[in-house]
């Protein structure tokens, strides 16, 4: 589904990434580790398109497309979404209204109709019930006023509206406590399937004994150091990032 | 202060000597004496020129080249009215209707309903049927504020509201101003007089508008009066073409326990001047004033505010919006005086600015004179661009650049509108500011 090859990436003229390579295939969940600064934001940015991330050499091929083409929001049209560490405050712009909006503009670019009002509001709420969101929450401003672990569980029903193919979840377990984590962890859960891929970016393991992950990578300065399955994680958590044999001091 | 004289306002004496025998009221006596002293003390004057401190921001430069010899009235509605008075138009309104073209009232376009204890009539009318009547709303004396003078030797018309004690009207009462091509080149001057009794309430939507390449003058002054336990509401529209002088000043009072909320959207113009000078003149006054000004292509808007707090126990409260894209001015001038025994004044004041482009401009001047010492004021002015961060958070949901700028550009305006009651009104205020939003390509 996804193909990153030999990925160079820039910010502000420093070279964050220095030739990742990543394989995902559909159905599979992958989880990215790695100690601060060691890139792992940069990778999420890059995959979906934020300006300011130069891509100076390499290649991201989403099914078969040349990603590196596509604006943020033809990648989000092409089914890609991205889960933020710091969901951002929008002031004045209602949940909802973002929502609808979000949902046609990705509609717009498959070339669907709109969605119809009732449908929309239905969706909505059936949404809103699985993740025990309030529903009042939705009328409010798109994050503005909300606690840590009300914005990733808005995180969270904003990508069950959008419906990915694939998504990417930068840190989304972090800044939560266990209540909230286990919520989260059962969103992304409802994402997994057959057609479906996913990218968990995490500084600890803890939120990988709920999402389980199929493939484990260690980046560190730039690069994958080290890929394996769920062990991997739980080896890293027990003995830390010394024990594959980075210093994190460095990073 | 000294005033300083731009060009040469013999110019304007000279318009005014040609026309005075054709301008309303003419053979009113005290009307003839007041537009004769009016224009000497204008002449004298001048226009304020930018070392005049309020009127620093906004060039009257401008004003030059035109000789804006008075409109002559145009009787005739054409289709270019009627598309006009259509885009003024707000659904689900139904009070009484005054409609003005060029300056002129317009029996034909206008509706005015009767209503026990409201008096709405012209300004031209009142002069011939009952001038001695209109003789109370004009000062006998020259005015210091050079453009009212100019206005008053000048004017054409107006409007005069008179609500008698506790009449509240249920239909807002709608007043369109209508600039047409034949406008142009030539200044409209109205001169308006609005008193709400005691205990009475109404709301007025006041429109202007006109159509684009049309270089006219239109100049509105109003003077209002909001008495005892009344309440008012105004709702302005400014929706001038692209070649319009506006200036539209507004000069309040309000008795004790007195309501006054005035609300205004500048979307048009090359030169927009809104002033709204509130004094609260009874305890227990209130005076909400909120407003957006949007400008892009040579529009340049300019709001000047004056709160005049006199006496004890008064709030008042101040919101106004800026978005300025590329070729965009404006200025936001707030003035906020506090007197002597004026305590416990609750004063506050915000003006934000969000600059679209990098060729844009905002200038946002707080003034507080405050010469009471228990009072609450609080002023905030801010220019800015928009998020980077809530921008690509939503493009990364999907939306376009454009819709995306648009969604955050609407919420940042539609913040000066909430409080509004008025369902059609509100929609009237938003759905103007999203056809500006899209009219950027």
């Amino acid at each position: 589904m996804l193909e990153i090859k030999n990925l160079h990436v820039d910010v502000d003229g420093k070279e964050i990434l220095k030739g990742l390579n990543l394989n995902i295939g559909p159905g599979e969940v992958h989880a990215i580790m790695g100690p601060n600064g060691a890139g792992k934001s940069t990778l999420a940015y890059a995959i979906c398109g934020k300006e300011g991330y130069e891509i100076t050499k390499g290649s991201v091929t989403f099914k078969g497309k040349d990603f590196l083409e596509l604006e943020a929001n033809e990648r989000a049209g092409e089914g890609v979404f991205l889960g933020f560490q710091y969901p951002v405050e929008i002031p004045g712009v209602s949940n909802v209204n973002f929502l609808r909006a979000a949902l046609n503009s990705i509609r717009k670019y498959r070339g669907e109709d709109e969605i119809a009002a009732v449908e929309f509001l239905k969706l909505i709420r059936a949404k809103a019930a699985e993740l025990k969101m309030d529903p009042e929450m939705l009328k409010r401003a798109v994050n503005v006023g909300f606690s840590g672990g009300e914005k990733k569980r808005n995180e969270m029903i904003q990508m069950a509206m959008l419906d990915p193919i694939f998504s990417v979840l930068d840190e989304t377990d972090s800044g939560l406590d266990i209540d909230a984590l286990r919520i989260v962890a059962d969103g992304i859960n409802r994402m997994r399937g057959d057609s479906r891929s996913i990218l968990v970016i995490t500084h600890y393991q803890r939120l990988l004994d709920y999402v389980v992950p199929d493939f484990v990578h260690v980046l560190s300065d730039g690069k994958i150091v080290k890929s394996g399955d769920k062990s991997l994680a739980i080896r890293l958590e027990k003995d830390g990032y010394a024990s594959v044999g980075i210093d994190e001091s460095a990073a | 202060m000294t005033l300083k004289n731009y060009f040469d306002s013999e110019n304007y004496k000279t318009n005014f000597e040609l026309t005075r025998a054709t301008l309303p009221g003419q053979d009113v006596t005290w009307l003839s004496a007041l537009r004769e002293k009016s224009i000497s003390k204008f002449a004298q004057m001048g226009l304020p020129g930018p070392k005049v401190e309020e009127w620093k921001y906004s060039n009257l430069n401008v004003l030059n080249s035109t000789s804006y010899e008075t409109t002559n009235e145009n009787c005739d509605s054409d289709e270019q009215t009627d598309k006009l008075l259509d885009q003024a138009n707000i659904e689900n309104i139904n009070g009484s209707k005054v409609v003005f073209v060029d300056g002129y009232y317009s029996d034909k376009l206008s509706n005015i309903r009767s209503h026990n204890g409201v008096s709405l009539i012209s300004l031209r009318e009142l002069l011939k049927t009952n001038p001695g009547n209109a003789e109370k709303f004009f000062k006998t004396t020259p005015d210091e504020n050079s453009l009212r003078n100019l206005n008053v030797a000048f004017m054409t018309d107006g409007f005069v509201l008179d609500i008698d004690d506790n009449v509240k009207l249920a239909e807002p009462i709608q007043v369109v101003h209508i600039s047409t091509k034949s406008s142009d080149t030539k200044a409209l001057r109205q001169n308006n007089y609005i008193r709400i009794g005691a205990r009475a309430s109404t709301q007025i939507i006041e429109s202007f508008i006109g159509p684009d390449h049309i270089n006219s003058w239109s100049h509105n002054v109003s003077k209002v009066v909001v008495e005892e336990k009344a309440s008012l509401e105004v709702y302005q529209f400014q929706l001038e073409g692209d070649e319009t002088i506006h200036m539209n000043e507004c000069v309040v009072e309000t008795a004790t326990d007195a309501h006054f909320r005035h609300y205004s959207l500048n979307v048009g113009g090359k030169l927009s001047r809104t002033e709204v000078k509130p004094t609260l003149s009874g305890r227990h006054g209130q005076v909400e004033l909120r407003g957006a000004f949007l400008g892009r292509n040579g529009n340049s808007h300019d709001v000047f505010t004056h709160m005049k707090h006199m006496v004890p126990q008064c709030n008042s409260d101040q919101i106004y919006r800026g978005v300025l894209d590329r070729g965009g001015k404006s200025a936001f001038q707030g003035k906020v005086l506090v007197a002597k025994d004026a305590q416990l004044t609750n004063a506050d004041q915000s003006n934000k600015n969000l600059l679209l482009d990098r060729n844009a401009e905002a200038n946002s001047k707080p003034e507080l004179l405050i010469y009471a010492d228990d009072v609450k004021c609080s002023h905030g002015a801010t220019v800015g661009e928009l998020d980077q961060e809530a921008l690509f958070y939503m493009k990364s949901r999907g939306l376009e650049t454009s819709a995306a700028k648009a969604l955050m550009v609407e919420a940042f305006v539609a913040e000066v509108y909430q409080e509004i009651e008025l369902g059609p009104v509100k929609e009237k205020y938003l759905s103007v500011a999203r056809q500006w939003l899209e009219g950027k390509d």
